[in-house]
């Protein structure tokens, strides 16, 4: 089913490299049927899935090749989902279908290679997610940075160049550290099966997991993007075609946190615990810093950028508080980040459709020409601020308990965040949305059609059922997050025998 | 024994008929050629003789990588041990005759004028390039090695020149052949030396006697010798410089077959032949292929002619792979991994480099202009295949997953890391950030700018010139995602 799963995006991707460019309803109906397949598969894996269990599920294994010298470490196609990437993979599948869709307002030219790319994109997201080989999962990595480079090279703004060679070149540079750990890795534990890496990695030193996991974090760091690697991150945003925008929120920054989690953390745990403070840290300064940047933005797809800064340091924040709570909160934050911000980045492409502007002194009153459009908005903004009842704040709430049991002071900046980030967006709603109507142009917009309104309904009607019913989805967390406290604390009582021998010794 | 006394039934055993079969195919298609030109009927099978030769060869060669007794008996090596006749060599073999072929298909339709009387003589040139290219990869003598040194540096130098009208093909071949006469002295006179110092030209009977770590200062100035000549050859720093001139000046086709096979034929030897190095050059081999990468990468990002970028990155290319015989000589015991590792880089890089000139060179026109950058402009739309199988090339180039390059890049790193040369890799991977910095213009010259002014042409590409880029895609896709194919 995985296999399926994840390869049937490229089979959709090559089905519409076989229909002629011209057909372009053809070609969207090919490109939006297989993401669909797909989403109702990970719709149907979402829920068959056992949260109980700590064990990869569904898996599917098939040789690949063996890596040539010493050892003949076996190369598998090993996917498997498990609590951790049971909700990314989920949600991938699920936005996907409407970013294609919504690419149908905004992308006219190169209809098909914008949909193959699409298409191809979501393969190596799902891969990302889903491998279970160290090697496979740095290959989907790595593939998953190619499509997006011409999305937003292509169908982008007016610095779309720029922004685009830098999101590639900034993402390639710590990706490329990470293959050396990768190979360090692999060869120094004789395996590439994460699984197996993962109870072995915990055996090495504690300087070389040291090494590794820095080599690891740095790759997954710039991808989040953690403070100070964020820059690339308001550039490729504010280029990127609204649907390249909603991928790049909604699911490709997640592929960095993910790693984090995963790889850094749960493969690294005694690394993982020695540098917990440095990036809570990072975490809780990017908070502040992004939503001081938010605020000074005038464009409005700049500023959802800087807050996409702010809610990742939330959610690093909350990760390597290192408790059940944080851990749990930061896997579902994830998710919300990805449903709210994609929420934002889809409205803002249909008033940008309409204006072909994104300064916000550009608009006001909106309220009045686009009612639905309004609502929609202020829901959206009250959902990344966190509402109590819708799924904001499920995620912040957990993630600042859990940080505050293992570091008040950063729990304490964190809550400074979100008094800022209601400041600044509550703000950029009321210059936008309320308010008289100052600019003529603003009066006639016509309101949210119908295939607008149906993007935005399934992402609202997910925020809601998070923020009312959050169990159903933390529930799913509940055997690999328990795993993985378990390794952290076994790491901590090493790390304190370790000094008490040092102590002794002297 | 006498060695001038040679016994005939001694030496051609049925290993050695196994191991020649290859060499004497393409010998054949070389004498076949010859006689087409001057006899009428047979000049439309020309094509038949040429590509028939390499196919024959081939099936030798894969005969040859399945180990069959009559060789395995023998030890691997042939004709009193002068000559391999393993997997690696007939691997390198393989990649050889691959890379002539593609560069041929290229070289249809490619010379315009007076150039296209003599293509029967380019053709005859080409085809004994892999010969000499096949004698260097398996060579276990010196001697040996220097004929297949001579048998394709010589078709080579007037290859370079082959477009006489054009000024830059003749600076090309007259370079080449200037410095690659002065390589080729160097080397016999490293020979020289290190027969001088240990009575042999074998290495074979070296590997057992010669223990590089006390060897005589005369012998190690012999070997010094011998590695400027083969780092020559495959355009490592500081032996370079003439990479440039020569690739950009060069036909396109030729520069295709040049860029992947001279490096193949030079690494394949230094790895056989690695022995002869104190283990002491390992850290300088590693900064000597590090700022190998270097001067590539840097010198390719400031360049406005592909042909010419591309140059630059063959060098970059050949400093990754002198990495490999860095990791060798520091552990000794990776040279099965290295080799293996070698191979794939140039087995994934023939298709990709092979792939990447001779879209160019189906692309240019008589005036050239096809080799600027900015006349790549808006390519994504008059020609998309052309544009995306490039595209492809480069990304392989470049070492992105799905492609060759990765698994290449792969496991040359590999190699470094498993020998400790870890803080090495982590310089050498980040150098291949740059890389992509100028593979990433072609790709958005050919993808996101608009075409210029005349806008590319979309004339036809012709037909052996589609098919050889769509081999090569299917190679790089190939290599890139179905290793377990090649590894053997």
């Amino acid at each position: 089913m995985l296999t399926l799963l994840v390869f049937l995006p490229l089979v959709g991707a090559l089905l519409c490299l076989l229909v002629p460019s011209s057909n372009r309803a053809l070609l969207r109906m090919v490109a939006l049927g297989t993401s669909v397949v797909v989403a109702a598969m990970g719709v149907v894996l979402f829920a068959r899935f056992d949260g109980a269990s700590a064990e990869a599920q569904y898996v599917a294994s098939a040789a690949w090749f063996t890596l040539p010298g010493a050892g003949a470490i076996p190369i598998r196609m090993l996917l498997g989902v498990d609590g951790l990437s049971i909700l990314m993979a989920a949600l991938t599948a699920v936005l996907m279908p409407i970013v294609i869709l919504s690419s149908w307002g905004h992308i006219g030219e190169r209809v098909k290679e914008f949909l193959v790319w699409m298409l191809v994109m979501e393969t190596g997201m799902l891969g990302v997610f889903l491998a279970l080989d160290l090697v496979l999962f740095y290959f989907f990595w790595e593939v998953s940075l190619v499509p997006l480079y011409f999305i937003v090279g292509i169908w982008g703004g007016e610095k779309r160049l720029y922004a685009t060679v830098k999101f590639f070149l900034y993402t390639l540079a710590g990706s490329l550290v990470m293959l050396v750990g990768v190979i360090w890795l692999v060869y120094a534990a004789g395996t590439a099966d994460i699984a197996a890496l993962t109870a072995r990695a915990s055996a090495l030193p504690s300087e070389t997991q040291g090494l590794l996991f820095g080599a690891f974090a740095l790759a997954f760091a710039i991808k989040v993007p953690l403070l100070p690697f964020h820059t690339w991150l308001a550039d490729a945003h504010t280029e990127a075609p609204t649907s390249g925008s909603v991928v790049l929120a909604g699911v490709l920054l997640k592929m960095g946190t993910y790693g984090l989690l995963r790889f850094g953390i749960g493969m690294f745990p005694t690394a993982a615990v020695a540098w917990a403070p440095l990036f809570m840290g990072l975490g809780a300064v990017g908070i502040v810093y992004g939503a001081l940047l938010a605020m000074a933005q005038n464009d409005v797809k700049r500023l959802i950028a800087c807050s996409s800064v702010s809610h990742l340091g939330y959610v690093v924040l909350g990760m390597f508080a290192l408790t059940q709570v944080g851990l749990r909160g930061s896997v579902i934050q994830m998710v919300n980040h990805g449903l709210s911000t994609g929420l934002l980045f889809l409205l803002i492409g249909m008033i940008y459709e309409r204006r072909h502007t994104r300064a916000i002194d550009q608009f006001g009153g909106i309220a009045q020409s686009m009612p639905v459009f309004a609502f929609f908005f202020v829901f959206a903004v009250l959902s990344s601020v966190a509402l109590p009842g819708l799924n904001g704040f499920v995620g912040e709430y957990m993630i600042l308990l859990g940080t505050f049991q293992a570091s008040p002071f950063w729990a304490s900046i964190g809550v400074l965040g979100v008094i800022l980030g209601a400041v600044y967006l509550l703000s950029a709603t009321r210059r936008l949305i309320f308010g008289p109507i100052v600019h003529a142009a603003n009066a006639k917009l016509a309101d949210l059609n119908a295939r607008e309104i149906g993007l935005c309904v399934p992402v609202v009607v997910l925020c809601v059922w998070i923020g009312v019913a959050p169990n159903l989805f933390l529930g799913k967390l509940d055997g690999s997050i328990d795993a993985l406290a378990e390794r952290l604390d076994d790491a901590r009582v090493a790390a304190a025998e370790a000094q008490a021998d040092e102590v002794a010794a002297r | 024994m006498n060695p001038y006394e040679l016994d005939f039934d001694a030496l051609l055993t049925p290993g050695a008929w196994i191991a020649l079969a290859p060499l004497l195919s393409i010998v054949v298609g070389i004498l076949l050629l010859l006689v087409a030109e001057v006899v009428d009927a047979l000049r439309p099978l020309r094509g038949v003789f040429f590509l028939g030769s390499l196919v024959v060869a081939a099936a030798c060669e894969l005969r040859v990588v399945g180990g069959p007794d009559a060789l395995v008996s023998e030890g691997g090596s042939v004709l009193a041990g002068t000559l391999l006749a393993d997997g690696a060599s007939a691997a390198w073999g393989l990649v050889f005759i691959t890379g002539t072929a593609l560069a041929w298909a290229f070289s249809h339709g490619f010379y315009g004028g007076s150039e296209a009387r003599y293509k029967d003589e380019h053709d005859v040139l080409m085809l004994t390039c892999p010969l000499g290219m096949m004698l260097m990869a398996s060579a276990q003598d010196l001697i040996v090695f220097f004929l297949g040194l001579e048998v394709l540096s010589i078709p080579l130098y007037v290859l370079c020149a082959f477009q006489r009208s054009r000024s830059t093909s003749v600076e090309a071949g007259l370079k080449y052949f200037l410095l690659g006469a002065f390589a080729s002295a160097l080397f016999v006179y490293g020979a020289a030396l290190l027969y001088a110092a240990t009575g042999s030209v074998s290495l074979a009977e070296l590997s057992t006697t010669f223990v590089a770590d006390d060897a005589s200062p005369l012998a190690l100035a012999g070997v010094g010798l011998l590695a400027a000549s083969l780092l020559f050859k495959m355009s490592v720093f500081p032996f370079h410089l003439w990479v440039p001139d020569v690739y950009q000046g060069s036909p396109t086709p030729v520069t295709a077959l040049m860029a992947a096979g001279t490096k193949g034929a030079a690494i394949a030897f230094l790895l056989n032949a690695s022995f002869l190095m104190p283990s002491g050059t390992a850290e300088l081999l590693c900064v000597i292929g590090l700022v190998t990468m270097g001067v590539g990468y840097l010198g390719a990002l400031v360049q406005e002619d592909t042909k010419r970028m591309l140059a630059y990155s063959g060098i970059a290319s050949a400093g990754t792979i002198v990495l490999v015989v860095a990791g060798v000589l520091k552990s000794g015991a990776e040279l099965e991994g290295a080799r293996t590792a070698a191979l794939y880089y140039m087995g994934a890089y023939v298709f990709a480099i092979t792939g990447a000139f001779g879209v160019i060179s189906a692309l240019e026109r008589d005036d050239g202009r096809f080799t600027k950058l900015e006349s790549l402009a808006g390519l994504a739309r008059s020609r998309p295949g052309a544009a995306a199988a490039l595209s492809l090339f480069v990304l392989s180039l470049g070492g992105i997953p799905a492609t060759g390059g990765f698994l290449g890049k792969w496991f040359v790193f590999a190699v470094l890391v498993r020998s400790g040369f870890a803080a090495f890799a982590v310089i050498g991977v980040l150098f291949s950030v740059i890389a992509i910095a100028f593979y990433l213009r072609i790709i958005v010259t050919m993808w996101m700018r608009p075409a210029d002014e005349a806008g590319p042409v979309s004339e036809k590409a012709s037909l052996p010139a589609v098919v050889a880029t769509a081999v090569c895609v299917v190679g790089v896709l190939a290599t890139g995602l179905a290793p377990a194919l090649f590894l053997r």
